[in-house]
């Protein structure tokens, strides 16, 4: 089940917030694990067996590390405890990675689907492992709680990657109340609307440039394809990332923010430092700063880097488009290291040079996305060569691009708008006043009226 | 007081969301909901359920077409206008009122672009996609717009008129401008809607239609295009075997004399009898550089309209 359905908004979340909140305290993590449950299993259902073993496991695993400190005890015993320690993490490491590769190999041969949330789970029971082992964190040995800690259906199936450190205190005692759950809903609104009244349509003009085929659409329309497709996956993951917040909030959750303007960054680094915050933590905090980060030399941070982005792509997935968009955003943060250690860039802080690294930075981020969007190489290949006038188009029709803005241009608009922090600063400042609580609500039944019809009538946004 | 202002968003939100459940959805969503519970709770409890009943969309969209026809049903009277109104070609002289295919086997002749200079192409996205990528737009006149269905075809707005801002219905641009040649093909989006035998019927009413309006022109029916295999077995209405029953059905529209039938599937399609994946991204459309498989079969299945090639010829 995904948030943005009406499943899930007019049934699933009404009823679970009656339960939840009329059952005693006690019983809460109770309640979110059970509802997670059916949360996932409305989704696919064929693999909660999996998500409630690798659950158990980790949770065992979690659980039978001896604390990593010991005050008192010989030393031997220390070494004991350090080297089972060791042990344990080796096999849960391993275990958790193994299975995830499995899962990315097959879905990327086709053989079989990619079970829901693995990469998200899977990442934060990790992570959480790791923090025990390190004695960052106490081992939590409630079941119930370190199972509602991963399955929280907020965050199941697309993260926010929420470290246990975060949650912990509010595992054991949350707040449930009018002021937290109402902010939450406005939160989820402004996620909801993201989804629905952005990506989805913005969406469509990305569909009709694979429906019509990458051989004959003109160098412009090609563009303005990759243009929607960044917008549309903005809007897609940060709406859904939105939801997730908002709903974490209404349940007595602070969930960690997973974008920070991204498109208003000025470089691919920049990008990827407000662009899924979490995985990108998680990455700098399990990867690239126990390789030694930026720490011994600019040859061995250039390498970390790379290691850190080959182990991204193959976390989006198996296919080599993700290799090839892994090594060129890498490529491109290199280079622009190179620049800033030259002091390049301070050629762009004044005046209107200022302009110039968002440009820049809309230039190349489409590109990337191609790389990320198009799963076929060939295909690939032909998208790029089109867009930059390589290959020669088939039929081209030279005014495609022309009628794409006329039916595109005001989401277009309103995407670039809602790309810059105007609107998160709009909603904070009105989203307690009656007016904007007003057009929440309204906004809140457009975007299930926009499903519904979509629902009822599936090509009402991909109709033929 | 003090908590009808501590609830102040969550009262707006359910009481918003009852007023637009009862205004818009009619508490369908519930409703329905409940149904589908109540039925399963039957099949639990009391094992079998009496087998008559359909899955109730498509019942439901049956009636919504259903309805839509009762508004604008043509007359009985009219619908045998069509015989009235055919061009005589004086050769078998069938007996007028008889609705049967009559015309024999149809002649078709190799035409090249300019035949489609006085035709007009009518239909959903599909033909939009033979607008934009078939080299007939500067030749031929299109009226297609996507999700074009044939219930609301002669209603729709679709065709733009220089330096004016509302757009012409079919039926108006239709009676403003003649051609002598109709190209149709709709009917992919109303595979969820009725029956074969409602879809059939208000298609004919439609030709019917078209055919008075333009009382010079012949009208090619065009069979519905099918998908391919995996997007037919994708498990909603979208099938090959119903987009093949539709096509049958249309074929007997024919009646060689003032209406053809033509299908392209056989051109389209691999062995599994579904478009092949090659020609197209989504499994329903075909891409543009394939567009030219679609016009070339038009193009040899033209229809010679009393020795006019031949007089163009000489």
């Amino acid at each position: 089940m995904i948030f943005s359905s009406i499943e899930f908004l007019l049934f699933f979340l009404p009823l679970f917030l009656l339960v939840y909140g009329s059952i005693p305290l006690k019983m809460r993590n109770t309640a979110l694990f059970i509802g997670s449950l059916i949360f996932y299993a409305m989704g696919e259902w064929r693999f909660l067996p999996l998500l409630l073993a690798s659950v158990a496991v980790n949770f065992l695993l979690g659980r039978s590390m001896a604390l990593p400190v010991k005050q008192r005890g010989a030393r031997r015993e220390r070494l004991r405890s350090a080297r089972r320690n060791k042990l344990l993490l080796t096999a849960a490491v391993l275990g958790n990675i193994g299975l995830l590769a499995l899962a990315k190999w097959r879905s990327a041969s086709g053989s079989a689907a990619l079970p829901l949330g693995i990469s998200f789970y899977t990442f934060q029971m990790l992570s959480y492992l790791i923090d025990v082992y390190r004695g960052e964190q106490k081992k939590e040995n409630s079941f119930v709680r370190f199972a509602a800690y991963i399955t929280m259906f907020p965050q199941l199936v697309s993260g926010p990657i929420v470290s246990y450190g975060e949650v912990r205190r509010e595992l054991r005692c949350r707040r449930f109340n009018a002021g937290t759950l109402q902010e939450g809903l406005k939160v989820f609104t402004m996620g909801l609307a993201a989804k629905v009244m952005l990506a989805d349509r913005i969406g469509l003009l990305w569909n009709e440039v694979e429906v019509t085929g990458f051989e004959c659409i003109s160098t412009p329309l090609a563009w303005l394809g990759a243009l929607a497709f960044s917008l549309k996956i903005y809007f897609d993951f940060y709406g859904y990332s939105l939801m997730a917040v908002g709903l974490g909030r209404m349940l007595g959750f602070e969930l960690p923010e997973n974008f920070k303007d991204p498109y208003m960054a000025v470089t691919v680094r920049d990008f990827y430092r407000r662009w899924h915050i979490t995985l990108g933590r998680w990455f700098c905090k399990y990867v690239y700063i126990p390789l030694g980060g930026n720490r011994r030399g600019e040859f061995r941070t250039v390498c970390n880097l790379l290691a850190v982005w080959l182990l991204t792509a193959l976390w989006h997935g198996g296919s080599g488009n993700f290799l090839i968009w892994g090594l060129m955003i890498w490529l491109l943060i290199t280079l622009e290291r190179q620049c800033e250690a030259r002091k390049l860039d301070r050629l762009f802080r004044r005046g209107v040079f200022r302009a110039i690294p968002h440009f820049y930075l809309w230039a190349v981020i489409p590109v990337t996305w191609m790389c990320f969007a198009i799963t076929d190489v060939s295909q690939l290949q032909l998208y790029l060569g089109r867009m930059f006038g390589a290959v020669e188009g088939i039929r081209v029709n030279a005014a495609d691009w022309k009628n794409a803005l006329e039916t595109y241009w005001y989401l277009f608009g309103a995407g670039f708008i809602a790309c810059t922090p105007a609107i998160a600063r709009i909603f904070r400042r009105w989203k307690d006043s009656p007016v904007g609580m007003i057009l929440l609500a309204v906004l809140f039944w457009a975007c299930v009226w926009r499903l519904q019809a979509a629902g009822q009538n599936p090509f009402l946004y991909i109709n033929f | 007081m003090k908590w009808l202002k501590k609830w102040a968003y969550l009262l707006l939100v359910a009481g918003m969301g009852a007023v637009y459940l009862s205004c818009v959805d009619k508490w369908q969503v519930y409703a329905e909901a409940f149904d589908r519970t109540r039925d399963l709770c039957q099949d639990l409890f009391w094992g079998e359920r009496p087998p008559s009943e359909d899955p109730a969309p498509v019942q439901s969209a049956a009636d919504g077409a259903g309805k839509g026809e009762e508004g604008e049903a043509v007359p009985e009277g009219q619908k045998s206008s069509r015989t009235g109104t055919r061009v005589s070609d004086g050769d078998t002289g069938t007996p007028a009122g008889q609705d049967a295919p009559d015309g024999g086997e149809p002649v078709y002749m190799t035409v090249g672009d300019d035949y489609f200079s006085d035709a007009v192409f009518i239909g959903d996205s599909r033909t939009v996609g033979l607008y934009e990528y078939g080299g007939l737009e500067e030749i031929s006149t299109f009226y297609a717009s996507k999700g074009l269905t044939v219930y609301k075809m002669l209603e729709s707005p679709v065709v733009e008129v220089p330096y004016q801002r509302k757009k012409l219905t079919i039926e108006e641009a239709l009676q403003r401008n003649s051609f002598q040649k109709i190209y149709l093909m709709v009917g992919i989006n109303e595979m969820g809607t009725g029956t074969v035998e409602t879809f059939v019927e208000r298609y004919e009413e439609v030709a019917d239609h078209l055919l008075e309006l333009q009382p010079d022109a012949i009208l090619y029916i065009q069979g519905i295009m099918k998908v391919t295999a995996e997007r037919s077995g994708q498990g909603d209405y979208i099938t090959n075997e119903g987009i093949e029953e539709r096509n049958q059905a249309l074929a007997r529209l024919a009646d060689n004399k003032r209406i053809f039938y033509l299908d392209v599937n056989p051109l389209i399609c691999d062995e599994t009898g579904g478009m092949d994946p090659d020609y197209t991204f989504d499994g329903v459309h075909l891409k543009a550089q394939y567009m030219d498989i679609w016009k070339d079969y038009l193009k040899e299945h033209a229809v010679d309209l009393g020795g006019q090639l031949q007089q163009e010829q000489q």
